[in-house]
């Protein structure tokens, strides 16, 4: 009996297809928004990767910031043995190691406070060579060399090639002080990072600070979605091998990420709630109206023995046909609007960044599902009501409707 | 006119009881009898002829029997069994199973042809699709439809509507008929078809009919006549 209800809907073309535009407009208002805050995380999330790397390794202290002074470091010989563990890992695609320090810039009269990540130059897992915009990358050869962002060069009005003073304090708590000269400029998306992040070799660094450790061990798998597994397998190693090390995600690492991955999934929530709103009083609506002027009809199958539960699967089949063809219809047109939005190519700066990021809609099976499921629950829910309505209608009353 | 048949050997067992029948409705805060303490057997094999004035209580009376709707008092015993026992769902059980209608303004369902509205209690009984095909072209054939099996019911004349109808409420081998105006839109030699054709039924297989009608031509077919008068029933008084 399953196409007598998709017979009904053929009978009144007109209001099937309002029906299916309401819905359709619903799923596709949520499909395109959805897609659209999918592919801003997945380029948020790219980026976190990009300069977190995949997962971290580090002392508590350092993580916790509850150190005294340097003592979170890391010594060569904890490094090996953690090195040594990682070792029997197949998805890692690289290791380095990086020592973050704070200090002060200056250039003739300007001094800026900043923030000293000092890397292995060329380690081929996390440098910051893809964001050198002129000079070049830092080189294994380097030694009192930084690469510095484009918008701390333009505050102190230095280029690539002219020398800065870095002031910092040794790990033993002495005064230090070093010229540098600046063998590239770089740029990143956030105007924050360019003027506060310097980047420089680490064996400089560990020469300045007067150490031979590193803050943390940074991991780089071969995809994203194998860090959660990973994080845990390692953080198993390091505690049977008794070191008072901690594996991080990149996630945890980046407050930035998990804020505006929350404000997505509130603003999906939102939309979400509005878009079923919507479609759930509409197609109730339109539904009460169609079934109403269905009394009769209905009468008669009953009195012709069809049970009240029969008449109501009846109605909610009905109402199944809609939600689905509604909702298909909407992933297609929000699909196709998607399309043509990413085919424009359109560019955005965000506030607070220094480049224009490209914006485009995600469409792919995940992100079609959620507004897909949208859409068919508000209309089944919407058809809910008066389906129980109509299927309990009194037969000889139901008979009486004109 | 032949009454009774030598195929028919449940002929004369009671089928339906009517004790103390009464429906009352509120109008307008004051009780209006639609029907009055009536007490009414048919037995299988019966046919029997009902007619009436307007708002005498006929299509009050048909409504109960057909458990359609609930008395305000007294009880339908269908082969034993009272309808104010029987739920919703029993009442539907047993409206598919035992009772055909036959409604004076046809009530098909718009969206099915002539063919899927007869099979449509045949449906509801989750019948083979064969055994249903094989039974739905049977009748069909039998009402003269076979050629207008896939039309509509907006593309059939009132009498072709009136014998798919007909169709319908015999498709599934009813043990009880209830018919409201059978004829009343069908010409004479199509209805004296149809009423032949519920005769052949009534013999054959012992179906118990009961007929409302104003239609004359419909009376000699009657084994038993009953008026309705302001809510009584008048056995063997014709109109």
């Amino acid at each position: 009996m399953w196409w007598i209800p998709l017979r009904s809907l053929v009978r009144n073309r007109r209001r099937t297809a309002l029906s299916i535009a309401i819905v359709a407009l619903g799923t596709a208002i949520s499909f395109f928004v959805y897609g659209f805050l999918e592919d801003s995380r997945l380029q948020i999330q790219a980026s976190t990767v990009s300069e977190y790397g995949n997962l971290q390794i580090a002392s508590p202290d350092l993580w916790e910031d509850t150190a005294d002074g340097y003592e979170y470091l890391i010594e060569p010989e904890t490094e090996a043995q953690v090195r040594t563990l990682l070792a029997s890992h197949d998805g890692l695609t690289g290791i380095t190691e990086q020592l973050q320090f704070p200090g002060l810039v200056a250039a003739g009269n300007e001094t800026q406070v900043v923030r000293i990540t000092a890397q292995v130059p060329e380690n081929g897992t996390l440098t910051s060579d893809g964001f050198v915009i002129d000079g070049r990358p830092l080189q294994s050869t380097d030694v009192a060399a930084v690469l510095m962002g484009r918008s701390l060069a333009a505050r102190l009005d230095v280029g690539v090639g002219d020398i800065v003073t870095l002031t910092l304090t040794t790990v033993d708590g002495a005064y230090n002080a070093s010229p540098l000269q600046i063998v590239g400029i770089y740029g990143f998306s956030s105007e924050q990072v360019e003027l506060r992040t310097l980047f420089m070799p680490l064996t400089f660094a560990q020469l300045l600070l007067n150490t031979a450790g590193v803050d943390r061990l940074i991991v780089n798998l071969s995809s994203i979605a194998a860090t959660d597994r990973e994080v845990v397998s390692i953080q198993q190693q390091l505690d049977q091998a008794g070191l008072a090390l901690e594996a991080r995600p990149w996630y945890d690492l980046s407050p930035i990420y998990q804020q505006l991955s929350g404000y997505f999934d509130i603003l999906f929530g939102f939309l979400t709630l509005a878009v079923f709103i919507l479609v759930f009083f509409i197609i109730l609506q339109v539904l009460t109206l169609a079934f109403l002027e269905r009394t009769r009809e209905i009468g008669t199958i009953r009195a012709l023995g069809t049970t009240q539960g029969e008449v109501f699967r009846q109605l909610i089949a009905e109402s199944g046909w809609l939600a689905v063809l509604g909702s298909l219809t909407g992933i297609l047109v929000g699909g196709l609007l998607g399309a043509g939005f990413n085919a424009i190519g359109i560019k955005w700066r965000p506030p607070g960044t220094v480049e224009a990021s490209l914006l485009s809609v995600q469409i792919t099976a995940l992100t079609m599902l959620p507004p897909f499921l949208v859409g068919v629950a508000a209309t089944l829910l919407s058809a809910v009501f008066p389906s129980i309505q109509t299927s309990r209608l009194r037969v000889v009353d139901a008979l009486r409707v004109e | 006119m032949t009454k009774g048949s030598q195929f028919c050997h449940e002929r004369g067992r009671p089928f339906l009881e009517a004790r103390a029948l009464g429906k009352t409705y509120d109008v307008g805060g004051s009780t209006v009898h639609a029907l009055r303490e009536v007490d009414f057997t048919a037995a299988q094999g019966d046919f029997i002829v009902i007619n009436g004035p307007s708002g005498s209580g006929k299509t009050t009376f048909l409504n109960l029997i057909s458990a359609i709707d609930r008395p305000s008092h007294g009880e339908v015993r269908i082969q034993g069994v009272s309808t104010n026992d029987l739920n919703e769902r029993q009442l539907a059980t047993l409206r598919k199973e035992k009772i055909g209608l036959i409604f004076q303004t046809f009530n098909l369902i718009p969206v099915l042809s002539a063919a899927e509205n007869v099979e449509y209690p045949l449906l509801l009984q989750r019948l083979p699709k064969s055994e249903r095909m094989k039974r739905v072209q049977a009748m069909l054939d039998e009402v003269g439809l076979l050629d207008m099996a896939g039309r509509r019911p907006n593309e059939l004349s009132g009498g072709q509507r009136q014998r798919v109808a007909v169709a319908r409420a015999l498709i599934t081998r009813p043990k009880l008929v209830l018919a409201d105006e059978p004829t009343a839109n069908l010409d004479s030699e199509t209805g004296g078809r149809v009423m032949e054709l519920m005769q052949r039924l009534n013999e054959e297989h012992c179906v118990v009919f009961i007929v409302v009608t104003h239609d004359p031509a419909v009376t000699p077919y009657a084994q038993r006549k009953i008026r309705i008068h302001d809510g009584t029933l008048n056995e063997g008084a014709d109109a």
